[in-house]
């Protein structure tokens, strides 16, 4: 009985989905979600949604994200064809000034060596020759150290054993060469569940602010993110458990709402304990019907 | 004349035309597939010039429109936003290395016809050449350490719908390479003149004007 309902709420949010690779042609549909944008001022933001007052508990989330740092390692494939066009370009190019002057000094070191070498022709020789350049920035180039690509906290995963890798996941240095999402942990009911930081909606408010609200409530006010757009990117609805419901209460809906992290971190003092996961982690802490819908919206490319 | 002789004359002329006119009838109906089109387009064929015409081709090509000169650059009024629509916007992308910065850039304009997002412009703004003077390990002369050179491309959407938005500026950010720098503004008048050279001598004529 929940399944048709849920398809009829979502069939809007996925003509939006559709439609964006395909037109641009303005829809209507889209309207029926929009209850993030902010709307001129004497209107109340969630006509469009509800009929009757609260059968529906409203909640904001906000899916923060830490965007990759560095690019990803080549395949085999691409690391061989890489090779193969720098191969091709460096045997098509002509020869640098440089590489000329190394040719040029080589040459008049052999002329040097002949029986009938007169000092007095040779042209000009420069007091630094073109080798004791290269000599030089090849020292230089030696004391140069990149950073590393695997920082501190995951050669230190590497080196303990199996059952501390989850406690290392905090940390905002990890994986980066993918996204990390921000998941908290929240008592909801008799158990604790995993999820991403969410508040209830009070009235007055857009829903944005709301999930600006819970990311600066659950996190403490030392992250800085951006958020993307007015409206939300995902929709996750579930009923209470028989015995929980009210009348005026049957479920839930929770809103998300995309973000870029700017700067800065959690508090690690937070009760519940927060996590940093990439994409492929998410199963292991999420619920596979909120997994499913959050899924919906992250992209990984 | 005897009536009886013009007569006879006359109707012989008459089949003598009847004859050429058939022969001419059956020319025209039944023509050769070599020499078809020079019947039709040329009305005579001379005995004498049988070829006459056999290279003419220019007349089956199709009209070519006169190339037109440049224009002058014209200045359009810039569109401003909507409520639903971002106006003229410049997504800026810079950095050192021309490759990379070429190959975002492009990355950009393609992703934009992709998404059938409205390219107006796409052009690229002079290369800022930095020298990097180092003091000498010897001495208190600086000399040239190394050459450091911003490229800068530009590319100019309009009418970026805005559920689009935030879609296109998650998929720019999550490519974006190493050693660039990307920025996405509203275009500007001023930002339309800073392309153009400096003129010195008008300038100094209209100061001398005023």
């Amino acid at each position: 009985m929940a399944a048709p309902v849920r398809r009829v709420l979502f069939r809007p949010l996925r003509r939006i989905l559709t439609q964006i690779p395909g037109s641009g042609v303005a829809s209507s549909g889209c309207r029926h979600l929009s209850v993030g944008l902010r709307v001129p001022a004497g209107q109340k933001p969630n006509d469009a949604v509800l009929e009757s007052p609260s059968l529906w508990r409203l909640l904001g989330a906000v899916f923060v994200q830490r965007l990759a740092v560095i690019s990803r390692d080549r395949s085999s494939i691409e690391k061989d064809f890489a090779e193969l066009l720098k191969q091709t370009e460096l045997e098509r190019s002509l020869l640098a000034d440089h590489e000329l002057r190394l040719l040029e000094d080589a040459e008049r070191v052999s002329r040097k060596q002949e029986e009938d070498y007169d000092s007095d022709e040779d042209s000009g020789q420069d007091i630094v020759t073109a080798q004791d350049l290269e000599d030089t920035w090849d020292q230089k180039l030696r004391q140069f150290k990149p950073a590393q690509r695997l920082t501190g906290s995951i050669q230190k995963q590497l080196l303990n054993s199996e059952a501390d890798k989850k406690a290392d996941r905090t940390c905002l240095e990890r994986c980066l060469e993918d996204s990390l999402v921000l998941l908290v942990k929240e008592k909801i009911g008799s158990e604790d569940v995993w999820l991403l930081p969410q508040v209830q909606w009070e009235n007055g408010e857009t829903l944005r602010e709301t999930a600006e609200r819970a990311l600066t409530t659950l996190t403490g006010n030392s992250i800085k993110a951006t958020f993307l757009g007015n409206a939300p990117c995902g929709v996750y609805k579930y009923k209470f458990p028989k015995d929980v419901r009210t009348e005026s209460c049957v479920g839930a809906k929770v809103f998300f709402f995309k973000a870029l992290l700017g700067s800065g971190d959690l508090t690690p003092n937070k009760k519940g304990g927060h996590v940093w996961v990439s994409k492929t982690e998410l199963q292991d802490y999420l619920k596979p019907q909120y997994l499913e819908q959050v899924g919906r919206f992250m992209v990984d490319l | 004349m005897n009536p009886l002789l013009t007569k006879t004359l006359l109707a012989r002329n008459e089949k003598v035309l009847q004859q050429t006119v058939s022969v001419l009838r059956l020319a025209v109906s039944n023509p050769h597939p070599v020499l078809g089109c020079v019947l039709q387009s040329s009305e005579r064929q001379y005995r004498s010039m049988p070829t006459h015409g056999i290279g003419r081709y220019k007349y089956l090509l199709p009209k070519e429109v006169p190339k037109k000169k440049k224009e002058k650059l014209q200045v359009k009024a810039i569109k401003t936003g909507t409520d639903t629509e971002y106006g003229v916007l410049n997504v800026q992308v810079s950095g050192h290395d021309m490759t990379i910065v070429e190959h975002y850039s492009q990355y950009v304009h393609n992703l934009c016809n992709r998404l059938k997002i409205k390219v107006d412009e796409s052009y690229a703004l002079p290369t800022k050449c930095t020298e990097v003077m180092l003091l000498q390990e010897q001495g208190t002369k600086m000399f040239a350490d190394a050459v450091l050179s911003t490229h800068e491309r530009i590319v100019q959407l309009s009418s970026l719908s805005s559920k689009l938005a935030p879609v296109f500026l998650e998929v720019l950010l999550r490519n974006q390479p190493e050693g660039v720098q990307l920025s996405i503004k509203e275009h500007t008048e001023a930002d339309f003149y800073a392309r153009f050279k400096a003129r010195p001598e008008l300038e100094e004529l209209i100061a001398q004007i005023n």
